[in-house]
């Protein structure tokens, strides 16, 4: 699973929806096996689409939660997107390894809501209950 | 006429594209440039619900819809449409491509507001009931049979999908939505006038069923 995705991902308890800790997911760092996946080429004008649109405290967390405190606190912006520096390109490469090349290829995630776990298994996702929560 | 993806999958384990999955594919190639001028070059998030062989997914992808700047998320609830989905998109050259499986029971796992395009041939043939989700993966049978019942009138599943449209769709989203006509969509479609904006975009008989796609927007935005 790409770290982007982890912006889109909130427990999947219904009773969890009216409450603001069920995204995003807390990632157990000592568990989840990362993996860079290089086949999706850097493209900046994607990349600033998808920087347009994510939660940026929540990739945060979710950076934090893997062990990477680097990041800046406010998310980057552009002044003209059309006329990208090469300081902007910079930051663009290292958001696109980070977004969209670092994979979850084993893991597992709680909700800091209800505390119910999911897991990452050969890089998918399992956001299914159990019976007795749907 | 865009090209359909090629599929190859064992259908006793997914759903093989058939008639209502070409009805689809022909009702987002009738949409193309209405996607395309509605998103423009915006981040697109298009997320299909239950996407079996993944031959929908695949043909969005294939075709840059609505734009290259999209993410594609695939929802299913059955592993085995999880891997079918990996490999036709694969098989089609689509692995430089954003594209998320995620084993899901509908949008229940994703974050309210965030899905631009969300497609869906749901499980639409009535019955009386509709089987528990196995517990193993080697259930075929079960899995088989949650990918085509749909409860009473065969709108149980797509009714779950019709009352959360307003929490899953972003402001601008759209959705397209299969019926056969036992789902009596003219009567959904009256029932959720007053706040979508609803359009038939294809019919055709198939066999015994006359089938139809439909896509919602929201009235104001």
């Amino acid at each position: 699973m790409k770290f982007l995705t982890t912006n889109f991902l909130k427990c999947s308890v219904q009773s969890c929806d009216t409450s603001n800790d069920n995204f995003p997911l807390a990632y157990d760092g000592s568990k989840c096996q990362l993996e860079q996946d290089e086949s999706i080429e850097f493209n900046p004008e994607f990349l600033v689409n998808v920087l347009d649109r994510v939660e940026w405290p929540a990739v945060l967390q979710v950076a934090s939660d893997l062990g990477n405190t680097s990041l800046p606190p406010n998310k980057p912006v552009f002044e003209d997107n059309n006329a990208l520096t090469e300081d902007d390109m910079a930051i663009l490469r290292d958001l696109h390894t980070l977004l969209i090349q670092t994979s979850i290829v084993e893991g597992e995630m709680k909700c800091k809501n209800c505390g119910h776990t999911y897991y990452i298994k050969n890089s998918i996702p399992n956001l299914l209950l159990p019976p007795h929560l749907v | 006429m865009l090209a359909t993806p090629y599929v190859k999958f064992d259908y006793e384990k997914v759903y093989e594209p058939a008639e209502d999955s070409f009805l689809l594919l022909d009702s987002l190639e009738k949409d193309q440039s209405y996607l395309a001028k509605r998103f423009h070059d915006q981040l697109a998030v298009v997320c299909e619900l239950g996407p079996g062989s993944g031959i929908v997914t695949t043909f969005m992808m294939q075709n840059k819809m609505p734009s290259q700047n999209a993410i594609y998320f695939a929802l299913d609830i059955n592993p085995w449409a999880i891997q079918a989905t990996e490999d036709t998109a694969k098989r089609n050259d689509c692995d430089r491509i954003y594209l998320e499986p995620i084993q899901s029971n509908l949008t229940s796992s994703l974050r309210h507001s965030e899905v631009d395009v969300l497609l869906f041939n749901p499980p639409y043939v009535p019955a009386e009931t509709i089987p528990d989700i196995p517990e193993t993966k080697d259930d075929i049978d079960t899995w088989l049979d949650l990918a085509l019942v749909g409860g009473e009138n065969g709108m149980k599943i797509t009714q779950l999908v019709l009352d959360n449209l307003n929490s899953t769709l972003t402001a601008n989203g759209v959705a397209y939505i299969l019926f056969c006509a036992r789902n009596k969509p003219e009567e959904i479609v009256k029932s959720m006038t007053s706040l979508w904006n609803i359009e038939l975009v294809e019919h055709r008989k198939a066999g015994w069923e006359v089938l139809s796609v439909y896509r919602f927007s929201r009235k104001t935005i």
